[in-house]
């Protein structure tokens, strides 16, 4: 069972079946289903007034027409929360590593905003391609500047997440490895390597977490803009 | 959490094909949760009983009877012994990441767990306190339309009485009113009457007076000089002769 560096990005296979449906469902098993009952125990509760807060917090400034997207984010964020957390245990697979799931993700929803945009008021959506109080002389740079953001957004949340999960991820390993290696060599820099990856691992988690949160954010954001 | 996956497979292998029906009777024995949802079974007041935070009481139950209070740590070191020496499984560079973040996971789970079952078992109290206060405020509301309700009852026994005294009140009113008629009729009367007599007073008097009158005047008239004189002369000598006796008088 040698690790390299790789294998925690492979997708994971038992022999060579792809297990990449398993990755993505069975988070869902620690999740508590909805009951009926009129009080649960700690951690429903818990995550049940957690998850009413966020979504007042993201769905305020948004009008009625937004909140029919409330499930989609809310269940958006649980997903990418718990794909990202449960990454940080040691021998896991993240599927949110691999472009293919985030960007899967953020392509459909960004241009599902977009195109509600121009289809409630195409006026409105094409004068975000240029801010208000521009000088004449920069219009027409201007126009290519956001049009040429306004394309790219997919590719940035998509990317973003993951490749912050990957860096994480890889800069855990090769510290990790690094302590591994020096224990034997230099004991003392290896404490020090040893501290270091303690405080990266509370730096990933807290990545983990605020990686999810701006990526449905950004969404409910572009949004916003066009609702 | 893994009952969920049990229970899913669970009910798509019961009607799937032609073991299903025979599983679901063959394994009836098994079975340990109540068969029915209602009424709802309640939910147990504390967790299962953990050592460790990770291995279940049972578990060390289970092996008492044979190994012991040693055995499962025997077992668990043994396993990992085994594990090791037989290159199953690999100290790398994983092993390191698993100790760091096992400590991470374990100190979180020490300083925040009393907190958070605080702040989760707040909000339950929250929620049981809405409840209790629904309750309670429909029951007080209640309790005071009983004694809303009560009281006019009561209120109806009194009005008996209340008609009696307002009864007393208005025959009162009618006597007062009564007297004060008559009390004024015999003053208009008496006042009509002391008139007449007070005309009649003043007739006599008058008359009198003028009878008087007229005698004095015919007397008077009726008197001669010659009378007179005589009067006069008369009154003198007997006030001379009196002037006399008075002095002899004196003089004794």
């Amino acid at each position: 069972m040698t690790v390299t560096l790789f294998d925690q990005f492979l997708s994971p296979t038992l022999f060579k079946m792809p297990l990449i449906a398993i990755a993505l469902v069975s988070p869902w098993l620690l999740h508590h289903v909805v009951t009926t009952r009129f009080s649960s125990e700690r951690l429903l509760s818990v995550k049940k007034v957690s998850v009413s807060a966020l979504t007042k917090h993201i769905f305020q400034p948004l009008g009625p027409l937004g909140h029919k997207w409330a499930l989609m984010f809310v269940s958006l964020f649980m997903f990418l929360i718990t794909l990202n957390v449960l990454g940080l245990l040691p021998y896991t697979f993240t599927p949110t590593t691999q472009l293919s799931l985030t960007f899967s993700l953020a392509l459909p929803l960004w241009l599902a905003t977009v195109l509600i945009g121009f289809r409630l008021d195409p006026t409105r959506a094409l004068a975000h391609m240029l801010p208000q109080g521009t000088p004449p002389l920069l219009i027409p740079v201007l126009i290519i500047i956001e049009t040429i953001s306004v394309m790219i957004r997919p590719l940035a949340l998509a990317v973003r997440l993951m490749a912050n999960l990957t860096a994480g991820h890889l800069l855990i390993h090769l510290i990790s490895t690094g302590v591994f290696l020096l224990t034997s060599m230099m004991p003392m820099t290896a404490i020090l390597a040893l501290a270091l990856l303690g405080l990266l691992t509370l730096l990933e988690i807290a990545v983990a977490v605020i990686q999810a949160y701006v990526f449905v954010l950004l969404l409910s954001l572009y949004l916003l803009e066009n609702v | 959490m893994l009952s969920r996956l049990v229970l899913l497979s669970a009910s798509s292998l019961k009607g799937s094909g032609p073991i299903g029906a025979g599983v679901v009777q063959a394994t009836r024995c098994l079975r340990t949760s109540s068969q029915s949802l209602a009424p709802v079974p309640p939910l147990p007041e504390e967790g299962g009983k953990v050592r460790h935070g990770i291995f279940p009481e049972e578990f060390f139950q289970l092996l008492y009877p044979k190994t012991g209070v040693t055995g499962p740590y025997m077992l668990g070191t043994g396993l990992l012994c085994y594990l090791l020496s037989k290159e199953i499984y690999i100290v790398n560079h994983e092993t390191i990441y698993a100790l760091t973040i096992g400590g991470i996971i374990v100190y979180c789970v020490k300083k925040f767990g009393p907190g958070f079952a605080e702040f989760a078992d707040k909000i339950y109290e929250e929620q049981l306190a809405k409840a209790e206060a629904a309750k309670e405020s429909s029951i007080s509301i209640l309790a005071k339309s009983i004694e809303a309700e009560k009281k006019e009852q009561w209120r109806v026994e009194g009005r008996g009485l209340l008609f009696d005294a307002k009864r007393n009140n208005v025959a009162m009113l009618l006597e007062t009113n009564m007297r004060e008629r008559l009390h004024m009729v015999t003053n208009e009367v008496k006042r009509r009457l002391d008139y007449q007599i007070a005309l009649q007073n003043l007739h006599r008097r008058m008359q009198q007076e003028h009878m008087i009158n007229w005698v004095e005047k015919s007397v008077v008239s009726s008197i001669t000089p010659q009378q007179e004189k005589e009067s006069i002369a008369k009154c003198i000598a007997d006030l001379k002769a009196l002037a006399k006796t008075s002095q002899a008088q004196a003089a004794a």
